[in-house]
């Protein structure tokens, strides 16, 4: 198979993918082709040799026909189902992939058409091949796989603030307005198809309630093309609401009015008891439904309360609970989709308080991955069955059809907009409106139900199909199409993309209040007066069942925060720590507050200097950052039960570690200060070459100038010296300084650390030696022996001299 | 509700209310009976106690806060115009208004409700928020359950954010802007007062 490296100039890579998609499909098909055959050719054998082995069973290998040993064997039939759905996920990714390839054609043309395009070709194909196409849009394949993941995602990632500030709007086009384009259209179409004279195609056979059923199928605005299409124009967060929250919603109606036609098409009437019947059975879809979805929700939150020891497999609990609140619904007939977005809904904030940060990221991308993947094999599917057929072309239904969708939904949103103004605060602009209408996409729903039709008891099945097909390719390509430009022609509001500032979070909140507080003052139960009291219902009793622990006492404006500031320090380490801290450094012992820029061995040092430079704090700063850095790939066993400890939650861990080490480290620069004074040792010890190394020099042992005149080295006795182990912090013997030890070791300390962390250290790294058990004799010597080890080695780098500028008086 | 079936003649002063705040006389009529509900002793005043009767505005973290909004400073009463006035604050935002009548704002525009909403933070009315100002809010709103640590460097982070002239308080202009992609017109608006 040809690689997908691509040329480096676009004008190559524009030429040459076209050609390279086209033979790559030529490929998979041909290959697919050539291995059925070769696949049908092996089976005799294989048949046979199992007859074979039935009738005789001792002597059944010696006494087969004689046959060359097989060593390169090809069984098709072994893997084929899985081959094939294996072989259609990838051309669907490769597709995804090529269309971001050439950058110009996805800016014009939305990938949904390119998809079914695509379809259209691998469909073609096939059947050039001369193979039946498989029949890939079965509506089962399509309802219990494909769909499921997609609205899931909707679901799970819904921003639920919006959508129920919205909802008596979104209801009210999805249920009247899906009533409305359901009677209109298939009330229209049968009118049409009565007028029509002597037809060849008998379209004056068609009943009035096959026509309803038809006009039911096809009036569903569907949420797959919906997402596909707005998820590219970027449109206000309202908009995108209504039309979204409108195609999630429309599902109940849509399944009740399927099933009521269907039923009784058949029979051929409706009386006002049906009627009623159905009203009836439409809340209880549509609630029934909700409740579903709410309970396998409940479920989720409160099982994922108990995972803080098995984190792996967090996610699956997410994902097997929703889909089984989707088949619970179907099993009853609920509408399916609206238990996965009640699910989804509900139990996300419980969940996501309760699982670790890696979770909630693998949920967020396997979600995304399967809603995409599913996304794009749908659209391809389209693409194949529409080549399928079967078709059954008749002008007048087919545009009659198309035409009277726009009509119906255009009289539809305005009227309805009209009612819905004199009840809203922010009223609906004509603009909006447009919008709304001309967002309203038919989908793959739509085909698969028309699919679902019986032949025998709908005869005019293929020619509804063929009319389904062409409403959706018209929707698709041509609404998809021109809603980009049109939105900018309109100048639409556009999606706001930049983040929340902890300011709205908290004026938000206090707004809340006070609002909730005036509606008390006036006496009015509104919108807020319930919110309020539901908040208080789930702060006292949900939150405690479902969250885990501590974290269910938390308000939300501290969660909030604390995501903020967990956001904030992932970019700080991840950006190299280069950037500049900001300056108020306020303290926080909280347990959840992990912060790289509140380094508690920072606040020791600025105890013990208070008068240390600003250029001297990011020194510190620096070095303990980088030292968090490394924390942070170091890796412990790996062990299928438990991932890579998570830093960000250990990371608390990590730096209790530091404290306790800092607070060990200090104590023993406690001890050591006690050792100042210690007699002078015999001239032969370490101590005394380092009494005679110092007086080499001035009087006044002063580190800077040694520092500084490092090329100075006059005692060459000191060069043979061992050094003592370095995990012993060392002291100036400074007898003549009115420093204070506790700086000077500070500066040691961190330089004990980032030796012990890094590789490589300041200085050169002197072998281990000893632990001497007479640690101030060898203490003192070691910083001496480094700083000599570094004036041989060493140029002595700008920081050093930095570093001592403080210790002068 | 009121004993006595009070019509918008009753109301004294109604039609220059109605003119100053916009509210119809349907409106208008409601708020005069629910005022006299509050007011338990009928004396066409309203004071504090009769706020705080309502139960729910107890147990709102900045109930006090809002009653002390419709006390003009130095008053010990409400009468009917000034709850009026300060209601008109949550009518909802008429879109195309002609600029008719005084060449006042009128009470329900994003600036006046911004206004209200910042004079309630600012208790001391300079003009600023200032950080003790914003910590007493937050610890109104957070109460008992977080450390006084978190709320500082929330204050800390909240003030950093929206002061954009290191004062380090945030002046109106400064609030407003922290709350530019806020809908107030929606967030700040009863449906109830049209």
């Amino acid at each position: 198979m040809p690689s997908r490296t691509g040329s480096r100039s676009p004008a190559g890579l524009v030429k040459s993918l076209p050609e390279r998609g086209l033979l790559l499909l030529m490929v998979l098909v041909l290959l697919e082709g050539t291995v059925l055959t070769l696949g049908a050719a092996s089976s005799p054998d294989i048949n046979h040799q199992e007859n074979l082995g039935n009738d005789q069973e001792a002597n059944k290998v010696t006494n087969h026909t004689k046959k060359a040993f097989p060593v390169l064997s090809l069984d098709y039939h072994h893997i084929q189902t899985p081959f094939e759905i294996s072989l259609w996920v990838l051309l669907a990714s490769l597709m995804k992939l090529g269309f971001h390839l050439i950058p110009r054609l996805s800016g014009i043309v939305p990938e949904s058409c390119l998809l079914i395009v695509v379809g259209l070709l691998v469909g073609g194909l096939i059947k050039l091949a001369g193979e039946n196409v498989p029949p890939v849009l079965d509506s089962r394949l399509f309802f219990l796989c494909l769909l499921p993941p997609i609205i899931l995602d909707a679901g799970y990632f819904l921003p639920i603030r919006p959508f129920m500030e919205n909802l008596g709007t979104i209801l009210m086009f999805a249920v009247v307005g899906t009533l409305w384009n359901a009677f209109f259209i298939g009330g229209l179409l049968y009118a049409v198809c009565q007028i029509q004279p002597a037809n060849p195609s008998d379209l004056h056979t068609l009943e009035l309630l096959p026509c309803l059923l038809f006009g039911s199928i096809i009036s569903a605005v569907d949420p797959v093309a919906v997402l596909a299409v707005f998820e590219e124009i970027h449109i206000n967060e309202l908009l995108h609401i209504l039309v979204f929250g409108e195609s999630l919603l429309n599902d109940a109606v849509t399944v009740v009015l399927y099933h009521l036609f269907e039923e009784y098409a058949g029979v051929g009437t409706v009386t006002v008891m049906d009627g009623f019947l159905g009203v009836i059975s439409f809340l209880v879809v549509a609630l029934g439904g909700v409740l579903v979805g709410a309970i396998y929700g409940i479920l989720a939150a409160f099982t994922s309360r108990f995972t803080s020891h098995t984190r792996v497999i967090e996610p699956l609990f997410v994902f097997v609970y929703s889909y089984m609140a989707y088949l619970s619904a179907e099993m009853f007939h609920l509408s399916g989709i609206m238990a996965l977005i009640a699910c989804g809904a509900v139990m996300r904030p419980y969940v996501e308080a309760n699982i670790s940060h890696k979770s909630h990221t693998t949920i967020k991308y396997f979600l995304k991955m399967w809603s995409s993947v599913s996304e794009t094999l749908i659209f391809i599917f389209l693409g194949v069955a529409t080549v399928d057929g079967p078709h059954s072309w008749n002008w007048t239904f087919v545009t009659v059809t198309v035409i009277l969708c726009l009509v119906a939904r255009v009289i539809g949103v305005v009227g309805l907009t009209y009612i819905i103004n004199k009840f809203r605060i922010v009223k609906l602009t004509t603009k909006d409106q447009f919008i709304v209408a001309y967002g309203g996409l038919r989908g793959a729903i739509a085909f698969s139900l028309g699919f679902l039709l019986d032949k025998d008891q709908f005869p005019m099945r293929k020619m509804f199909l063929t009319a389904i097909i062409t409403v959706i390719f018209f929707t698709v390509f041509v609404q998809g199409m021109t809603i980009k430009p049109l939105v900018e022609l309109l100048a639409v509001k556009k999606k706001q993309e930049a983040k929340r500032s902890i300011n709205e979070e908290i004026h938000t909140q206090f707004l809340d209040h006070l609002l909730t507080g005036i509606e008390d003052i006036c006496g009015h139960y509104g919108h807020h007066h319930w919110k309020d009291k539901l908040n208080r219902f789930n702060k006292k009793y949900v939150k405690k069942c479902l969250i885990a622990g501590e974290r269910s006492k938390e308000p939300q404006l501290i969660a909030f925060y604390h995501k903020m500031e967990m956001k904030q320090a992932i970019e700080l380490v991840e950006s190299g720590g280069g950037v500049k801290l900001p300056s108020a450094v306020p303290s926080t012992v909280s347990m959840q507050n992990i912060q790289p820029k509140k380094i508690p061995p920072a606040k020791s040092v600025e105890r013990a200097l208070p008068q240390l430079p600003k250029g001297r704090e990011e020194e510190i700063r620096k070095i303990l950052r980088s030292n968090l850095q490394k924390t942070r790939q170091r890796l412990r066993s790996y062990n299928r039960h438990t991932l890579v400890v998570d830093p960000y939650e250990d990371g608390l861990g990590d730096l209790l570690l530091k404290k306790q080490k800092m607070i060990e480290l200090e104590k023993k620069i406690k001890e050591m200060s006690n050792y100042l004074t210690v007699p002078a040792a015999p001239p032969d010890s370490p101590t005394m070459c380092r009494a005679r190394l110092a007086s080499g020099k001035d009087t006044d042992f002063k580190p800077a100038q040694q520092q500084k005149g490092n090329k100075i080295c006059p005692d060459p006795q000191a060069y043979s010296v061992k050094p003592a182990n370095d995990s012993v912090p060392t002291i100036q013997v400074d007898l003549a300084s009115p420093q204070s030890p506790d700086s000077v070791n500070v500066m040691d300390e961190f330089r004990r650390a980032n030796q012990e962390e890094e590789d490589q250290g300041l200085m050169m790294r002197p072998p281990h030696g000893q632990s001497g058990p007479n640690k101030s004799g060898e203490a003192d010597g070691t910083r001496d022996q480094q700083k000599l080890m570094r004036c041989l080695s060493d140029p002595g780098p700008s920081a050093d001299e930095e570093e001592d500028e403080p210790f002068l008086p | 509700m009121g004993s006595s079936s009070s019509s918008i003649d009753n109301i004294p002063n109604a039609q220059e209310i109605m003119q100053e705040t916009g509210f119809s006389a349907a409106h208008l009529l409601r708020l005069y009976e629910r005022f006299q509900f509050l007011d338990r002793d009928q004396t066409g005043k309203l004071r504090p106690e009769d706020f705080g009767a309502l139960r729910e505005l107890a147990m709102n973290p900045i109930g006090d806060r809002i009653i002390g909004a419709f006390f003009s400073p130095g008053q010990e009463t409400v009468d009917f115009p000034s709850f009026v006035r300060i209601l008109a604050h949550f009518r909802p935002t008429d879109s195309n208004r002609t600029r008719e009548g005084p060449q006042q704002e009128p009470a329900n525009s994003r600036t006046r409700k911004l206004k209200f909403a910042f004079q309630l933070y600012d208790q001391d009315r300079d003009g600023k928020i200032s950080r003790a100002e914003l910590l007493q809010v937050l610890r109104a709103m957070l109460g008992l359950q977080v450390t006084e640590e978190q709320l500082q460097s929330i204050a800390e982070r909240a003030i950093q954010e929206a002061d954009l002239d290191k004062d380090d308080a945030i002046s109106f202009d400064e609030f407003r802007k922290s709350l530019e992609k806020v809908n107030i017109e929606h967030k700040m608006s009863i449906r109830f007062l049209r």
